[in-house]
């Protein structure tokens, strides 16, 4: 087998389709963006549960977003059938993630949940995973942020607080998971029941757009959402395999 | 740690440091694909996670009443989620109200009470004791002089328990001056409804079983009445009524919040949304089939206001016009609301009486889906009665200018920054002898204050909250505290039971704290049974409805029987008047409650100043909206900054194009531009309201804050607008997909089966 050969049989083994079917639980969000309403609640809501840092005007004037779900929005057609479109975006814990095979340290890899995760002490800075993103979701600690006393009182004590120099991104709140496994655990449970782990986003979207679990389990609510004939991935093409999946927005006519 | 040693990984490092393309191929061909890399987000085996203490209560950023669950450690409040058994946020919530945290540890807090140095210069602190006798010693001496009335409390708008104990105080002071002032109150709304249906009280609006909702104005999913509960009614209807998904329709000169998630966005002229929706209501009476027993009574009424005579005024076809009244008749469960600029004109209450009418007309009034009345209030009169207009507002400066003030009692509200200049407000102020605030934070109206006894925070108070308009029937919520206070701040409500006891009225409040008045006058509410079997006694109801953070009955509000007699006889909607001539003041101004900062009271909040706006992505600043053909006439760029001038003064901000707002209206968002009100807030952006004319609602001589005109005068200056969006179309990317409703998209292909899932009825053909 030559070196090519090798290396593409042991990407394909890496990269087969249902991989994460062999373990307990693959998480899945899906976005219905015939309900969201763009009113960005879930961004507050994950910008609480998280300590994601307040970066400034400053920082934000060049480009120094710190929100780890942001509502992007395009126009479509001009006055007076001007549309506006909206879509939360955020980490899309592809299977196949860019950022992770990119790191010279191997501080983002994947858990065997299907998370993309993201281990703040090792990071180093390099920030290439930021730039192989396709989807722009990693945020990076350009300084080390304050909350001004008594903000600090308002950290979650789940969530560790991200040094200088450190990139970021979301963890589907693997806190709350966490938490959910451990529930499940002292219960004499083997798996986290549907409905019993909600990260901060799903959980305040007041339009019920979102939707979140385990697509291993098939009678999961995300199980039957991400098999809406609506179902789609954004940017498709780059096969980054994503975890998170759009159900298309419905567009009347006339 | 296994399956990696320090080899392997100088191994992984090197082949990174060669470069990044090596390094992935390096990589993923050297070493079997699952790793054993154990990062601290999968925790030791020894660490457990904390055990978090949950509190209900009632979220108090907006005048919803959305019931809260706020998730404690340590003593410490960490994260606020809704709760969800209160019917109001049904479990959700919104960004206000995420950052409702931010209120309580919020940096700029008053951590204690202060009074002015005798030169008048500084609040240096003093004690609890001291303020409340310096206080009573002043209230006690016009009370028993007589001179009752010239104490004024002025508030932001509060109900339940605690608005009944400012009205016992105020009362027993011998003062009529209490007065709730709230910029977003829908004071119009509540005068429509009264007209339509004799009902004192905002009716409960089923969007969420609706499946043809058609808003004038209103901007329901983001800042009007309720949006957390309007917007989980959006998006179960979204999902589908009866097999039906829910088409919306949005008419408003300025593209909302609401107005980009309907389905069908229309601009009409401004201030003629009630010539729209007669004109809707003439096509349903005389084409449509109505076939109700007052068919004559419309018809006459209605003559003037057909689709066609109508479109020259309001700049909307006749067809569109035709086609929304179609719709609306064919459709199951169709429900007309109307607020924001709609209600907001000089002809307001006409406006909202034209809309409302509309479910009068389709029979949804009391079913799924329809409006609903409310029954009575638990507590007092209900809020609508109490909230002041902008007239009451313009009579209390004048009561100041002229002397009959002598203390002012401040809480929460900010008329400084809500009035516009031409209210003279801060001048009025600066005439009483004695303010004083119980403001959590200085902002410009408590900063005129020579007292200031900081009030805690709602999420360190005792109250109850019992929404307003309900859900169709009587809930309340008890509100608690959630952690112990932070600072050396009090109750409002203790503070005014403290000041009535020195004041020597402990007669009239003989409680020792609000908690105890509280549980008081929840034992009214428990007398009144439908609590369950009531056999363990008050304490165990108290505890019951303390835990669940909710209280409910399951009687229904009255179910209109009709329309008041006269209404249709009466139904007329005046053309809208604007201040400054079209020559000089060629645009018609458009400010509008910011989807962050909502009227400003936000705008102190780290976390809202840092969430993009939702339609402009702009944080941290305002901004002049202008159509993009406006914006080329004037020669004018993103970033430019302009001066808006109306004919009672200037405000200067950068403009911002935007794709969605008619060419003679220029938008402007409500929020930024304080002075005062902490690091977050002072100091950025300008304030619209400043400079609006004080131009009245015919009827309830409330601001027509949608009702003045502007010109733009170019200054030649430029800033980069800080947004976080970047390009702001799509470019053939295809990030937002979508089908349309007959089974095809743009490309003609065939989804039909993309639409199993939601049944899509195409009313119009």
């Amino acid at each position: 087998m030559s070196f090519i050969d090798t290396l593409r049989s042991r990407w394909q083994e890496y990269r087969r389709p249902g991989y994460y079917e062999n373990f307990d639980y693959a998480w899945t969000m899906t976005i219905d963006l015939d309900s969201c309403t763009g009113c960005g609640a879930c961004v507050t809501a994950c910008q609480a549960e998280n300590n994601i840092p307040l970066v400034g005007e400053e920082e934000l004037a060049r480009g120094r977003e710190m929100h780890w779900i942001r509502i992007e929005r395009y126009w479509e057609g001009e006055f007076p059938n001007a549309k506006l479109n909206f879509i939360p975006m955020l980490c899309q814990h592809c299977d196949a993630a860019p950022c992770e095979t990119v790191c010279p340290v191997s501080a983002t890899y994947h858990n065997q949940d299907g998370l993309n995760a993201q281990v703040y002490n090792r990071c180093v800075g390099t920030r290439s995973c930021a730039v192989y993103c396709p989807y722009e979701v990693r945020y990076f600690n350009y300084y080390n942020h304050e909350w001004p006393s008594p903000l600090d009182q308002q950290l979650n004590p789940d969530v560790t607080v991200r040094e200088k120099g450190v990139m970021e991104k979301c963890t589907f709140c693997i806190q709350r998971i966490r938490q959910a496994k451990d529930a499940a655990k002292d219960d004499g449970r083997r798996r986290v029941l549907d409905g019993e782990v909600q990260p901060a986003c799903v959980q305040t979207c007041a339009s019920q757009a979102m939707v979140f679990g385990n697509r291993n389990d098939s009678q999961s609510e995300v199980f039957k959402s991400m098999n809406d004939p609506r179902a789609y991935h954004v940017l498709e093409e780059v096969n980054t395999a994503p975890s998170v999946v759009y159900l298309k927005k419905v567009e009347v006519n006339g | 740690m296994s399956g990696i040693d320090r080899r392997d990984f100088l191994k992984l490092a090197g082949a990174g440091g060669a470069g990044a393309g090596a390094g992935f191929m390096m990589r993923e061909s050297t070493k079997h694909p699952v790793e054993h890399l154990v990062p601290y987000t999968s925790s030791p085996e020894e660490f457990s996670p904390g055990i978090a203490t949950w509190y209900n209560t009632v979220c108090s950023m907006c005048s919803s009443g959305c019931g809260i669950s706020v998730r404690t450690r340590e003593g410490r409040a960490k994260k606020i989620e809704g709760n969800p058994s209160h019917p109001v946020s049904q479990g959700r919530l919104c960004a206000h109200g995420q950052a409702g945290l931010q209120v309580l540890y919020n940096p700029d807090r008053l951590t204690g009470p202060m009074a002015r140095t005798a030169d008048n210069e500084d609040l240096l602190p003093i004690t609890w004791d001291e303020g409340i006798s310096q206080l009573a010693t002043r209230l006690g001496s016009l009370q028993a002089s007589g001179q009752g009335d010239s104490v004024c409390f002025l508030s932001e708008g509060v109900d339940g328990h605690l608005a009944a104990l400012y009205e016992r105080f105020m009362a027993q002071l011998g003062s009529s001056r209490l007065v709730h002032y709230d910029f977003t109150h829908p004071r119009t709304l509540y005068s429509a409804i009264e007209k339509l249906f004799g009902d004192s009280q905002l009716p409960y609006y089923d969007i969420g079983n609706a499946d043809y909702v058609v808003s004038f104005g209103a901007d329901y999913l983001s800042t009007w009445i309720s949006p957390v509960n309007h917007s989980f009614g959006f998006g179960s209807s979204r999902k589908g009524v009866n097999g039906v998904r829910g088409r919306f329709v949005q008419i408003e000169p300025r593209m909302s919040v609401s107005g980009a998630s309907a389905d069908d966005w229309f601009a009409a002229n401004p201030g003629t949304e009630g010539m729209v929706a007669l004109a809707i209501a003439n096509h349903i009476v005389n084409e449509g089939g109505y076939q109700g027993d007052d068919r004559d009574a419309w018809v006459s009424a209605l003559a003037p206001y057909s689709p066609a005579s109508m479109s020259q005024a309001t700049g909307l076809s006749s067809s569109v016009i035709i086609g929304i009244a179609e719709s609306f008749l064919g459709s199951q469960h169709s429900l007309a609301i109307g607020g924001g600029s709609a209600g907001n004109n000089t002809n307001g209450v006409d406006t909202l009486v034209a809309v409302n009418a509309l479910n009068y007309l389709v029979g949804n009034l009391g079913n799924e889906g329809g409006l609903i009345l409310n029954p009575e209030p638990v507590v007092g009169s209900g809020s609508g009665t109490l909230r002041a207009t902008y007239t009451d507002m313009i009579e209390l400066a004048e009561a100041a200018r002229d002397g009959r003030i002598q203390v002012l009692i401040l809480s929460g509200t900010n008329p400084v920054f809500n009035l516009p200049d031409a209210a003279e407000f801060r001048e009025a102020i600066a005439q009483i002898p004695l303010v004083v605030s119980l403001s959590s934070f200085i902002d410009e109206t408590s900063s005129l204050a020579s007292l200031v006894l900081p009030s805690h925070t709602y999420l360190e108070s005792w109250g109850d909250s019992f929404p307003e308009p309900g859900v169709g029937f009587s809930i309340g919520s008890v509100s608690q505290p959630v952690v112990s206070p932070l600072f050396n701040t009090r109750a409002t409500g203790d503070i005014i039971i403290n000041l009535a006891q020195e004041i020597g009225l402990s007669a009239a409040f003989p409680w020792s704290d609000m908690e105890e008045y509280l549980k008081e006058g929840w034992q009214q509410i428990y007398a009144r049974g439908n609590t369950g079997d009531g056999t363990e006694g008050f304490e165990s109801f108290w505890n019951d409805v303390v835990r669940a953070g909710v209280w409910g009955e399951t009687t229904r509000g009255p179910s209109p029987e009709g329309l008041l007699e006269g209404v249709i006889e009466s139904i007329d909607v005046a053309p809208p008047e604007f201040s400054g001539s079209s020559a000089n003041y060629p645009f018609v101004f458009h400010p509008y409650i910011s989807d962050t900062l909502e009227d400003g009271g936000a705008a102190n909040l780290p976390w809202m100043q840092e969430l993009p706006d939702p339609l402009t992505s702009i944080v941290y600043g305002s901004w002049v909206e202008l159509n993009p053909l406006t914006a080329n006439e004037l020669n004018l760029e993103e970033g430019d900054i302009v001066e808006v001038e109306s004919p009672h003064g200037r405000v200067t901000a950068p403009v911002f194009i935007y794709p969605a707002i008619m060419p003679n209206v220029i938008g402007m968002p409500i929020g930024q531009g304080h002075t005062d009100y902490g690091r977050y807030a002072s100091g950025r952006g300008s304030n619209p309201i400043q400079i609006l004319s004080p131009q009245l609602e015919t009827e309830t001589g409330d601001l027509a804050w949608a009702a003045t005109r502007v010109a733009i005068n170019p200054t030649g200056r430029r800033v980069e607008i800080v947004k976080t969006g970047g390009v702001s179309r799509e470019l053939g990317r295809e990030i937002i997909q979508k089908v349309g409703a007959d089974g095809a998209d743009a490309d003609g292909a065939d989804h039909a089966a993309e639409l199993s899932s939601i049944p899509v009825k195409v009313v119009r053909s």
